[in-house]
């Protein structure tokens, strides 16, 4: 397989990221560059924007997701799939994505309307989504 | 003022040259405007490019929002398809400007329904060609549909794609009760396996459409075929392969979409399926020869371009005709 090389590629630059977190004083990139000036109490008191720290799925719930995403997409034992990974990055297509759902219907015992399953894009939504739909059966 | 390559033993040799020796490339060859009623599909397969200096030179061509998108992709193979899907949009559109408009400069945006459209420029001397396109991939294909005036989409699924799930199980949760008692009635399981995804590749895409409108769930449109008799008579069909029209009915609006919306099935490159789909006309229907004629390309964007209309690469299954001749 041909390897693209990046060397022709212009990184964004973080300046807009680093102006834009003046407002928010929360962004995932400029904590890496700001963090000596950055109080790690205020992660917890300041409204978060950026769900990735917000995720209220319960961790077996989203392994057990990764795991059903991992064989229908037969990704390779070394590809990383998270509670962040996009379907549509891991290649899954409108069909995939359908038969993923079907297999959290069986594996949880849910059954999930299609309009809920139209806004499904990460594993996280994924794990939320169930989530309530068990603790509502229960 | 076309100068296509067809397929022989020298135009075989040519590709070899250009494919080791990978310094300048041929121009783009610019091809006239598809006409009313017509769609044009260009389609590219991936594991036919493999030089690494083409591959750069399509990067080239991407925005930076495009190649940002590009490298989040998890792994070579997607980036790469990823690549080639922007690569095969920005090229072929070109074409239809004369090349004025080079590839790298189109831009686009997403319409209201989230569909991606072209972003035209303001330009002096030029009217820009109402241009509509739709792109569609699978891991081993990538097909562009193009048409002026007119809303277009295109569907790719591959004949052999297996599903995990049984085809039935699949089908009872998703589809409608026609459409379940249609496969249900199919008895070879590779038959009913395909006459699974030609079904799904017009629902999938049907669907995508209905989004914008009325974001429909599956169970509540079926699809039909229907038939022309010898004696001209319309007659609903439950054999894909017979059938000269592709209906779709939504159970609350029995004509909504096929009033405005046509659709056609065919075999691409032996390997896949392609649904498509056309806006009609605001014109009285005809008598079912007012089929959408259909141009195909394969291309390997500045290296080759091969017109496959009329070649076994092209298979009509139904709802289109074919322009045999440029």
């Amino acid at each position: 397989m041909a390897a693209v090389t990046g060397s022709s590629i212009s990184l964004p630059s973080h300046s807009r990221l680093l102006q834009q977190n003046q407002a928010t004083g929360l962004r995932s990139v400029s904590l890496s560059m700001q963090r000596k000036s950055f109080p790690s109490l205020g992660l917890r008191t300041v409204p978060l924007r950026f769900h990735r720290f917000s995720c209220a799925a319960k961790p077996d719930t989203v392994e057990k997701v990764c795991e059903i995403v991992r064989k229908q997409l037969a990704l390779p034992a070394d590809s990383s799939v998270t509670g962040e990974s996009k379907f549509s990055d891991l290649g899954a297509d409108s069909l995939d994505t359908v038969e993923i759902v079907m297999g959290l219907e069986e594996e949880f015992g849910i059954s999930v309307e299609e309009e809920n399953a139209q806004s499904i894009a990460t594993v996280n939504d994924a794990a939320d989504l169930i989530d309530k739909l068990v603790a509502k059966k229960a | 003022m076309l100068s296509l390559k067809k397929r022989g033993a020298l135009s075989m040799q040519i590709s070899n040259f250009a494919r080791g020796f990978f310094d300048s490339s041929s121009p783009l060859v610019p091809v006239a405007l598809p006409s009313q009623r017509e769609t044009h599909i260009w389609y590219i397969v991936p594991d036919e490019v493999q030089n690494t200096s083409l591959l750069n030179q399509y990067l080239k061509l991407l925005s930076s929002c495009e190649r940002e998108s590009m490298f989040r992709m998890s792994g070579d193979k997607l980036q790469k398809s990823s690549l080639l899907a922007r690569t095969l949009v920005r090229t072929t559109l070109s074409r239809y400007t004369n090349c004025q408009i080079t590839p790298r400069s189109f831009k686009f945006r997403k319409n209201t329904f989230g569909k991606p459209e072209i972003e035209w420029g303001h330009y002096e001397e030029w009217s820009p060609p109402a241009l509509h396109f739709n792109v569609s991939h699978t891991s081993s294909l990538i097909a562009c549909g193009v048409t002026v005036d007119k809303l277009v989409g295109v569907d790719v699924e591959e004949k052999q794609r297996k599903i995990k799930n049984d085809i039935l199980s699949f089908a009872r949760r998703y589809f409608s009760l026609h459409e379940v008692e249609h496969l249900h009635a199919i008895l070879d399981p590779e038959i009913q396996r395909q006459e699974f995804i030609k079904l799904w590749t017009l629902k999938a895409y049907v669907k995508a459409l209905g989004r914008g409108f009325s974001a429909a769930p599956f169970k509540t449109f079926t699809i039909r075929f229907r038939a022309t008799r010898s004696d001209g008579l319309q007659v609903p069909t439950d054999l894909i392969s017979e059938a000269s029209e592709i209906l779709v009915e939504a159970f609350d609006d029995p004509k909504s979409l096929s009033n405005n919306w046509q659709f056609g099935l065919l075999e691409l490159a032996n390997s896949h399926y392609a649904a498509i789909c056309m806006e009609k006309e605001n014109i009285l229907e005809g008598k079912g020869n007012d089929f959408m004629k259909l141009k195909v390309w394969k291309t390997l964007p500045f290296v080759e371009d091969e017109y496959v209309s009329g070649t076994n690469a092209v298979k009509i299954i139904c709802g289109l005709s074919q322009c045999l001749h440029l």
